[in-house]
């Protein structure tokens, strides 16, 4: 597939195969009521060696597994960030975790967003709600080799004010000037004096080359929809719009069948497919 | 060439009591008025051959309903649990072999990762295979089953006088070492290879289509109200993928002990017709609705694996229409859709 990137799968057998590698939080940092963000580190001085977009199998004692995306560059070396909302069960176990506390990990899994794509690309990012955490490590990315792109659009859509996750760090990307950073919230709210309107909404606001962009989607399968046919319209070629799908993998390795979806696994021929692939795939959005 | 002899039935009874010595035998054994199941064998006397097809398919020999995946402590330390040891799958039928080994690239081959614990299993298999007749459930002619001998160690075809028995590799050569066979008659050759024949011949239930365009024929009628009126029937029990030979979908679970030090980490069989099995954390369930289930379903089994794998990922034996709770039948739902389907083309 011409979106893979080459895969950085750690084991493809071996007893070990489905057993976490222990993994400690350094630091969190509470980002809103629902979401907090974890730094870990590997244990023995491990580097996860992810991909943007890529997700790991979080362990959790007790809980089992579930799978989170990365939500750091990988240009950060020693530890990584999990961005994770509160929904109960093991994520809800994970919140009552703090510095000093072991989690298991396995992965990385999947394919990642194709840097190589974008690179001397106009980078246009969408992202809808906790679909920021992702697109977070492709932004960092980007950033980190800021000559390698043209220019940087986030389109970045919350449902309320409190719900923007990254504040500071958005405010930093705002503050360099070769970057468009445009956040909104789905409705009124006191004390906000941006845009309001879904993210689709932003569109208009921002002009874009179809020819010379590459979109990077991450959000809620309803946001994929009306965002598609907002690219549509501008005309932006499907194999340069590439999308992650969120599914429920309980081995990430292509075995367990629950993210299967037409003839592919989101998690190993995924999660990042592109618009053309999603548009022949039932069920995937 | 496979060698060739013959095992009469006295001769088998002493051979299967050897062999049982030796190792632990799964092997079919009667279990009810009219039912079989594969069973581990204390007595050889118990084992059955003549039977149609069991209530469960044998793959739970290496891909059991429950297993236990890791241990894992407090701190994340895991040990797995990852074991094999030798043993005889007895008496499989062809198709029932056919799913083993599309249970072999599932499980390790697919996407190029090896299931530790499925291989540990496989490993430590020898399979005797025979062959079979018909009910009115089975359609292994339509799904290239019924004559399936890859994957088996011995292949045994039914004579008038017991059973021609075919060694097909090293490690069925060393299994019946102690066996009494002998040379097989002119007409024991003749019966064995009309075999196959009278099989097909006696076939009488089957799909309207070659697998290889099943893909083609199921994508014109994805949107059928053949998935809805199945669907008005269907109860979402998952009878069908817990009997079906080739469904591999699991479920993994963690269960702390009562020291809340360590925990077991379970797998567990998961089926595609439970309402949860397609939901996400946001609580968007990608196949909520129940003719998506059943549609999909019969997609994974005739077009998504069969597109990936080459194969339809079905063969045929019968187990989920017999046993459907709402009498629901495959076969009759696949060929409804082929027919829709053949009727728009022309």
């Amino acid at each position: 597939m011409t979106t893979s990137l080459v895969r950085t799968f750690p084991e493809r057998g071996g007893d070990r195969l489905y057993a976490p590698h222990p993994a400690r939080i350094l630091r969190i940092e509470k980002l809103t009521d629902l979401e907090t963000l974890f730094e870990v580190e590997l244990a023995g001085k491990r580097e996860l060696n992810h991909q943007p977009g890529q997700f790991v199998q979080v362990s959790v004692f007790g809980y089992g597994e579930a799978p989170i995306s990365v939500s750091s560059s990988p240009a950060r070396r020693g530890s990584f960030e999990l961005c994770v909302r509160n929904m109960g069960g093991l994520t809800a176990a994970l919140h009552r975790f703090g510095p000093g506390d072991t989690i298991g990990i396995r992965g990385p899994f999947g394919n990642g967003f194709p840097m190589h794509c974008m690179q001397k690309m106009d980078c246009l990012m969408v992202a809808g709600g906790i679909g920021m955490a992702p697109l977070r490590s492709v932004i960092q990315t980007i950033l980190a080799d800021r000559d390698q792109y043209g220019r940087l659009i986030v389109l970045y859509g919350s449902r309320t004010p409190g719900d923007i996750l990254f504040t500071d760090e958005i405010a930093s990307w705002q503050a360099d000037s070769r970057n468009e950073i445009l956040v909104t919230v789905d409705r009124e709210a006191p004390g906000w004096d941006g845009h309001i309107g879904v993210v689709t909404t932003l569109f208009p606001l921002v002009k874009v080359n179809p020819k010379a962009v590459a979109t990077a989607l991450c959000g809620p399968p309803v946001m994929y929809r009306f965002v598609l046919a907002e690219l549509n319209a501008m005309q932006v070629p499907e194999r340069q719009i590439f999308l992650s799908l969120e599914r429920r993998m309980k081995c990430g390795m292509g075995k367990c069948g629950h993210c299967q979806i037409d003839d592919r696994c989101v998690c190993t021929d995924g999660p990042v497919f592109t618009a053309e692939e999603v548009r022949s795939i039932h069920e995937s959005i | 060439m496979a060698e060739k002899a013959v095992l009469n039935a006295e001769g088998l009874t002493a051979w299967l009591g050897q062999v049982c010595s030796r190792s632990p035998v799964l092997a079919p054994v009667k279990r009810g008025r009219a039912s079989f199941a594969f069973e581990w064998i204390k007595d050889p006397a118990d084992v059955r051959l003549d039977y149609v097809r069991t209530i469960l398919p044998p793959k739970q020999a290496f891909l059991p309903s429950r297993e236990p995946l890791l241990s894992v402590r407090r701190d994340m330390r895991a040990t797995a649990s990852v074991s094999g040891d030798p043993f005889v799958l007895f008496g499989v039928h062809p198709c029932d072999l056919m799913a083993i080994n599309q249970l072999d690239w599932s499980m390790l081959r697919r996407h190029n990762i090896e299931d530790p614990y499925y291989l540990a299993r496989r490993k430590a298999a020898t399979i005797v295979a025979v062959n079979c007749f018909p009910d009115k459930y089975c359609f292994c002619t339509s799904v290239g089953s019924c004559d399936t001998q890859e994957g088996a160690d011995v292949f045994f075809t039914p004579v008038l006088s017991g059973f021609m028995v075919e060694t097909l590799t090293e490690r069925g050569a060393a299994l019946l070492e102690g066996a009494k066979l002998r040379e097989a008659s002119a007409e024991e050759i003749t019966a064995a290879e009309a075999f196959s024949r009278q099989k097909r011949r006696r076939t009488v239930l089957r799909l309207n289509a070659e697998v290889a365009e099943l893909p083609g024929l199921f994508e014109k009628r994805y949107e059928s109200e053949v998935w809805g009126s199945t669907a008005r029937r269907c109860y979402s029990c998952g009878t069908c993928t817990n009997v079906c030979p080739t469904c591999f979908c699991f479920d993994v679970r963690e269960l702390a002990d009562l020291s809340l030090e360590t925990a077991t980490r379970w797998r567990q069989f998961d089926s595609c017709q439970s309402v949860d099995f397609a939901i996400v954390a946001g609580g968007h369930n990608f196949r909520g609705d129940r003719p998506d289930r059943v549609r999909h379903r019969w997609f994974r089994k005739f077009v998504y694996l069969n597109r990936e794998y080459g194969k339809a990922f079905c063969v045929g034996c019968g187990r989920c229409t017999q046993q459907c709770t709402a009498s629901i039948s495959l076969v009759d739902v696949a060929n409804s859709i082929i027919a829709e389907a053949k009727e728009r083309v022309a």
